[in-house]
């Protein structure tokens, strides 16, 4: 089976400085993963060469198949809205069927119902959008294109909760009926994790993790309980945080738990609790920094 | 439908740019004219009809800044983009043209609209045949449209700073060129070659150049 999308060892550098740094990833059929890291981390920039907007300096790119770039009969097969999506002078319902134009799968009835779900004023300018509202409109724009690979980047920026919440529920009820490819980017990550099924964390410009959403929240393990305790437990294991509290302790531990572990930690009568992953993130990107330093002091 | 075509229809949905500023303009600028010939009295050869003609510089700059990063946002490539626009731009001008050679047609037959004001034919240029006229027109229009895509596309490549080195690269070639010729009493040479240079081979290059340039640009735009 051709994956959706594939990338090899592909960096874009700007200057001095690597956006994105030997990142090899592959997702292959109908899924929805989630791009999470903090501001700066490359996920804008690797939406942007994954839809042909932007070039990579080195590596390859792989889109169903074909490299994207200049690629007419993969292109519009890719939908990315991004959250600084610039618009010529144009009022909502231009917008709307301008995308009608490209995108061979446009379905005009969803994207109806969303604008009126999101309660997106037709005539108005693009320009004279809130945020909030810019954030719909792109989010219309990437569901209702049901294009085979579908990429949003920061969708809910600006967006209130109730507007959230239809962004989910409509995104999970069309995936449902329509299977297709969906990256989301966001540093939001929590309320999203719901929804995904596969979690790939860049920090800058590098995966730190790339695994099933439920694998990453197991990814890492707070330990709490008694000092010693404690200590007795993660001896051996990488630690990645620790937090003392007279004689209370907290340890952020990587790595999976092993089939005796459960049992032991009920015995020293700590507390065994996976990380949310948005705490996954900030371990992930702290492991990352470390084991960076390290490598370069060696 | 063919991405090039879908491209020419994207910039129609809200014409603005090529269809409503251009007449817009020339509309005012003819009312103002007829205003101020009525008032001083004729004959009065205006200048104004340029405006139509700068309206496009402008109009192929936009194009490639305001409206580019949607289209390919949307799936159209660099080069279905660049053709699209430019293609729109030839069919456009082709109908300017001929509005613009009516409208002459109409200007001369009414004796300058009835007050000797003479906008459709300015003493300078388009004074020939109405088919010189359409042609000089619908050439000129697309090739200051090519023109301005320079402009954005540069802004869109190199930001300010491309500009700039646009500007004042063109500028600079500019006076090296009379800086020469002049050093060299070479004027008479010049006259020579541009009097033996057919208008046909002189705007064809011309629009070689400016249309391979734009797409040679429009290839490494990122947005």
């Amino acid at each position: 089976m051709t994956p959706a999308i594939s990338l090899t060892g592909l960096s874009r550098r700007y200057g001095d400085q690597l956006a994105i740094d030997d990142v090899t990833l592959q997702i292959d059929g109908p899924s929805i993963t989630g791009l999470i890291g903090r501001n700066g981390a490359g996920k804008t920039t690797l939406l942007r060469i994954i839809a042909a907007q932007e070039f990579a300096t080195a590596g390859t790119v792989r889109v169903l198949g074909s490299s994207p770039v200049e690629n007419e009969a993969i292109l519009p097969n890719v939908a990315l809205v991004r959250e600084d999506q610039a618009f010529p002078q144009f009022r909502v319902r231009h917008a709307l069927e301008a995308a009608s134009l490209f995108y061979p799968h446009w379905s005009a009835e969803l994207a109806e119902e969303l604008v009126a779900s999101f309660e997106l004023p037709p005539n108005r300018w693009v320009e004279r959008l809130s945020r909030g509202m810019r954030s719909a409109l792109g989010a219309v724009i990437g569901l209702a294109a049901r294009a085979e690979v579908t990429l949003f980047d920061e969708p809910y920026a600006g967006l209130d909760a109730v507007a959230r919440r239809v962004f989910y529920d409509r995104l999970l009820a069309d995936y449902a009926e329509h299977p297709r490819t969906v990256l989301v980017s966001t540093h939001l990550i929590d309320e999203v994790s719901a929804l995904l099924e596969r979690v790939v964390i860049l920090d800058r410009g590098r995966i730190v993790l790339d695994a099933g959403a439920d694998e990453a929240r197991s990814a890492f393990t707070r330990v709490s309980g008694a000092v010693e305790a404690v200590e007795e437990f993660v001896a051996g294991r990488a630690v990645l945080e620790r937090r003392r509290i007279a004689s209370q302790e907290s340890a952020v531990v990587a790595g999976g738990l092993h089939d005796g572990d459960r049992p032991w930690a009920r015995e020293l009568r700590l507390t065994l609790e996976p990380l949310s992953l948005q705490q996954v993130m900030v371990q992930a990107s702290a492991r990352a920094a470390q084991q960076s330093k390290e490598r370069e002091q060696a | 439908m063919s991405t090039t075509i879908k491209v020419a229809r994207y910039h129609l949905i809200f014409p603005i740019l090529l269809v409503a500023a251009p007449w817009a303009l020339l509309a005012f600028t003819f009312a103002v004219n007829l205003i101020v010939t009525v008032i001083q009295g004729g004959p009065n050869p205006t200048k104004a009809l340029a405006a139509i003609f700068a309206v496009m510089v402008f109009a192929g700059g936009l194009t490639m800044t305001r409206s580019l990063p949607f289209a390919l946002t949307l799936g159209a490539t660099r080069r279905s983009y660049y053709l699209g626009t430019v293609g729109l731009v030839i069919a456009l001008a082709a109908f300017y043209g001929l509005a613009i050679a009516g409208l002459q047609a109409l200007e001369r037959a009414t004796g300058g609209w009835g007050v000797s004001m003479y906008y459709f034919q300015p003493h300078y240029f388009l004074t020939g045949a109405w088919y010189l006229t359409w042609l000089s027109s619908f050439v000129g229009l697309v090739l200051l449209f090519v023109y301005g895509t320079w402009f954005g596309l540069l802004y869109q490549r190199w930001d300010t700073i491309g500009l700039f080195v646009f500007v004042f690269g063109q500028v600079i070639l500019a006076l090296t060129g009379v800086f020469i010729i002049s050093g060299d009493h070479a004027w008479h040479s010049v006259g020579h070659f541009f009097t033996t240079l057919t208008a046909a081979g002189l705007t064809g290059a011309l629009a070689a150049l400016l249309c391979a340039g734009g797409f040679a640009l429009i290839r490494g735009v990122t947005v």
